[in-house]
């Protein structure tokens, strides 16, 4: 053949292949993995609930970006039944979430990887649960893991993630192994030797942060099987002259649970990053000093209890009450009955029941009275006018 | 008689000349076409002696430039969201993983074909002048090295963005070779790095370097070097030709030798080329140049698609300057300089031979210097030119191809037989398992 016509069948050869690749990308595309899972979850809706219903379902790549954490979970892609009522019993990865924990963590507050691990960014299974995986560092903590580590609980796990934030809780409901290591730590006395978030001993070193040792800056040298944090915890509590020989940290006789709830735990101790709001118990608003505690306890067991009850005193003194207020933004309630009357030209009586000004505000949004409450306010601020009045009577110079 | 043209024919005649005249026409009437001459010798547009490896180059190039630029309006530069991007480029963007590969696997395939362009040249000689009068292709030469080195520096560059492990560590690397520098070497790493450590202002350095001026350095060095192509004749084959045409003692070839009568210096551009029968021996370049060139284009395409199909891209943990990875390797084209680097450290006694000096600047330095200025002392007959492995320069050929062997074994021994800690391990020794979390 001329060499002319064999660069043109070249081209139409190679030029096929190029179309040939092209169909073979388009096919790729358009039939992802998560593709077959949104419909197989699609019938199981039409079949339980009806086609209607099953319309309503999304689809798509879905997605919970919580920027507050820097979390981006598209794991409810597939896990599409994460939040429908009646398949609690489903296969995953259809099956309704426990309700009780979706309550006091919303998915769109808090998204999926922060408590179950694995790689968010990931719309296939396989990267997404990345167990096992070469590069993602947080696998999924679910059954799978528990099974290769023979965790009884195979949702035990994830309870490492738990204590990320709630590592100042006594207890957490819910995190048994968690509670049991915490307990752990508090019957074998570990802070004789280890410091724990800035309190204990320096014979060993500092746990406080130690759930941010990298995988690499463990000495695998005398571990059996594949090298792992989570394995080199499990073995060294075990025994801990078995994974260091020099350690004088003793061996406390602990088996598997024991083991594995206290790998759990250390592992779970990591700085974060989290908003306050994330972690329990954290301190949001300043807090009285003990001075002003002992003063509003007093207060709260005099004659002017009732306005420190219903924090009337946030704002108002009633001076002859013994109640005073920090702040003093609102007029000493002692004259309250004479003042009302001077101020807005009504009886004390008439200013409560209908209220004007910021009074209205903050008796329909924050101080809530029932009818008795407000009789009773002002039986007591008529009888403190009175005795405001007794006296003035008394005091040396007064008017006779 | 005059045919009516269809409006395809008048749109796409150039590229479809129907006489000779139109095909000489086409390469004045097409901007596309205007850096072709209107004829090529037939020995030129072969495959087995160029291999079209500068066309190939040429090609990938363009093909990144094209994905690149797809990639930027999806690529964040910031040591937020970098990593972030080419998640999402690989997990939600339509296409976006191919697009990706695509990418990587042209840049790698350009640093190689680029490099064998080179050996392609120097084995050939073609770096020499032949006999035609205004040739000046050491200059050329010298060009093609720094299109080498740019092209490094691209790849360099390019590898720092997706902010993962392996960029973080692979520039890590790069940077401690370059800052063993004499005297300047500190400086250096700091100009690269805008600071004392990989940061912000890192990125956002290798990022404007890799997506404006290398390319743009590379797109004007490319421009000059086509330019000095034609200048200098065509391919050195062409001087080959001509050489042989004039030892067949043939009747005198038509070839005009007028002077521009004192309006120009010299003789035209027409005749400053190599000259060679042109009946004999070649064909318009319309459409037998640019049909060799769309086979060439769709062979490239095709195998850097069907690589970016197959080869996996990785994209490791997100960078973390608090954890080396085990072992911490540079790229790949620059691994033979780590295993340099490893290999001329020696201590002896009290004694250290700082490999990084050595290994990761004086020998290379001295190979592009060595590389720059070899045209000027090849001093062989010229019937040598366009030739492969010519029996006159045997010798320089083994000295050149020894040291591309040599890069070749220790880029081969730095990416598949070093293991952690810079151990070796054959192929069939496995490495040590990578810890995990879990």
């Amino acid at each position: 053949m001329d060499w002319k016509k064999r660069d043109t069948l070249w081209i139409y050869v190679f030029g096929a292949g190029l179309l040939a690749l092209t169909a073979f990308l388009y096919w790729d595309q358009f039939t992802p993995e998560w593709k077959e899972y949104q419909s197989e979850f699609h019938d199981l809706v039409a079949k339980k609930f009806g086609e209607q219903r099953a319309a309503t379902i999304p689809s798509g790549i879905q997605q919970v970006w919580v920027k507050e954490i820097n979390r981006t979970d598209r794991c409810t892609t597939c896990h599409e039944g994460i939040e429908w009522k009646g398949f609690e019993s489903a296969p995953n990865p259809y099956r309704t979430h426990p309700k009780e924990i979706l309550e006091k963590h919303p998915v769109s507050k808090y998204g999926c990887t922060i408590c179950h691990g694995g790689q968010g960014y990931a719309t296939t299974a396989a990267g997404a649960h990345a167990v096992d995986a070469e590069n993602w560092e947080q696998p999924l903590l679910g059954p799978e893991l528990a099974k290769a580590y023979l965790v009884s609980d195979r949702h035990a796990l994830l309870e490492s993630n738990c204590n990320v934030c709630h590592r100042n809780d006594r207890e957490t409901k819910g995190a048994d192994y968690l509670n049991y290591a915490k307990q752990l730590v508090r019957d074998k006395g570990c802070r004789a030797c280890h410091t724990i978030n800035n309190r204990g001993g320096v014979i060993g070193p500092n746990l406080t942060y130690e759930g941010d040792q990298n995988s690499e800056q463990y000495d695998y040298a005398r571990m059996p099987g594949r090298p792992s944090v989570f394995g080199w915890h499990l073995a060294h509590f075990k025994d801990p002259k078995s994974m260091s020989s020099e350690t004088v940290m003793p061996n406390f006789g602990l088996g598997s649970k024991e083991a594995q709830s206290l790998a759990m735990l250390v592992m779970s101790w990591k700085k974060t990053d989290l908003p306050i709001d994330y972690i329990p118990g954290a301190k949001t608003a300043d807090v009285p000093t003990p001075e002003e505690k002992a003063k509003e306890e007093q207060m709260l067991h005099g004659e002017g209890a009732f306005f420190v009850r219903k924090t009337c005193f946030i704002c108002h003194d009633v001076s002859v009450l013994g109640v005073e207020s920090a702040t003093k933004i609102g007029p000493d309630l002692s004259i309250a009955y004479a003042d009302v009357q001077s101020r807005f030209g009504r009886t004390l009586d008439d200013f409560l029941h209908n209220p004007t000004g910021t009074m209205a505000v903050v008796l329909s949004t924050q101080i809530h009275l029932t009818d008795e409450e407000r009789n009773e306010a002002i039986r007591t601020l008529t009888a403190a006018y009175q005795k405001k009045q007794a006296l003035e009577a008394k005091k040396p110079g007064a008017k006779k | 008689m005059t045919t009516k043209k269809s409006i395809w024919e008048k749109v796409l005649w150039t590229w479809k000349p129907a006489t000779e005249r139109e095909a000489g026409d086409s390469v004045v009437r097409n901007i596309l076409l205007h850096w072709f001459p209107a004829k090529v010798s037939r020995d030129s547009l072969s495959y087995s002696y160029s291999f079209w490896l500068g066309t190939v180059s040429m090609v990938l190039f363009l093909l990144l430039t094209l994905t690149g630029m797809i990639l930027m309006f999806l690529y964040v530069p910031s040591v937020e969201r970098a990593y972030q991007s080419i998640k999402d480029l690989e997990y939600v963007v339509s296409f976006g993983s191919f697009l990706r590969a695509v990418h990587r696997i042209a840049a790698h395939l350009m640093v190689a074909v680029v490099f064998l362009h080179m050996v392609r040249v120097f084995v050939t000689a073609a770096y020499r002048n032949g006999t035609a009068a205004g040739q000046n292709r050491p200059l050329n030469w010298i060009v093609g090295v720094v299109l080498l080195l740019a092209t490094f520096l691209l790849s360099f560059t390019g590898y720092l963005l997706p902010w993962d492990q392996l960029a973080y560590w692979a520039i890590t690397v790069g940077t401690n070779i370059a800052s063993a520098a004499p005297l300047i070497g500190d400086k250096i790493r700091f100009l690269l790095l805008g600071g004392n450590q990989i940061e912000q202002n890192t990125l956002i350095r290798f990022y404007v370097l890799h997506c404006f001026f290398l390319p743009a350095l590379v797109l004007f060095l490319f421009s000059w070097h086509m330019w000095r192509v034609r200048k200098d004749g065509g391919l050195a084959s062409v001087d080959r030709l001509s050489l042989k045409q004039k030892s067949e003692k043939t009747a005198p070839v038509k070839a005009k030798t007028y002077s521009l009568l004192g309006l120009a210096r010299g003789r035209s551009v027409q005749v400053e080329t190599a000259l060679v029968d042109y009946d004999r021996h070649t064909v318009p370049s319309s459409p037998n140049l640019t049909r060799r060139l769309l086979v060439v284009t769709v062979v490239t395409l095709l195998i850097v698609s069907i690589l970016a199909v197959l080869v996996p891209t990785p994209l490791e943990a997100p960078a973390n300057p608090k954890v080396t990875p085990n072992p911490a390797k540079a790229p790949w084209y620059f691994l033979w300089l780590q295993e340099l680097v490893t290999d001329t450290t020696i201590h002896i006694g009290s004694v250290t031979i700082n490999g990084a000096l050595v290994g990761g600047i004086l020998i290379p330095g001295l190979l592009v210097l060595a590389a720059l200025s070899w045209p000027y002392f090849d001093r062989t007959p010229l019937n040598v030119v366009g030739v492969w492995f010519a029996r006159a320069r045997t010798r320089q050929n083994l000295v050149f191809l020894a040291v591309v062997v040599l890069i070749l074994v220790l880029t081969i021994v730095g990416t598949f037989l070093r293991g952690p800690y810079w151990k070796f391990y054959w192929f069939w020794e496995a490495w040590p398992p990578v810890p995990k979390n879990f």
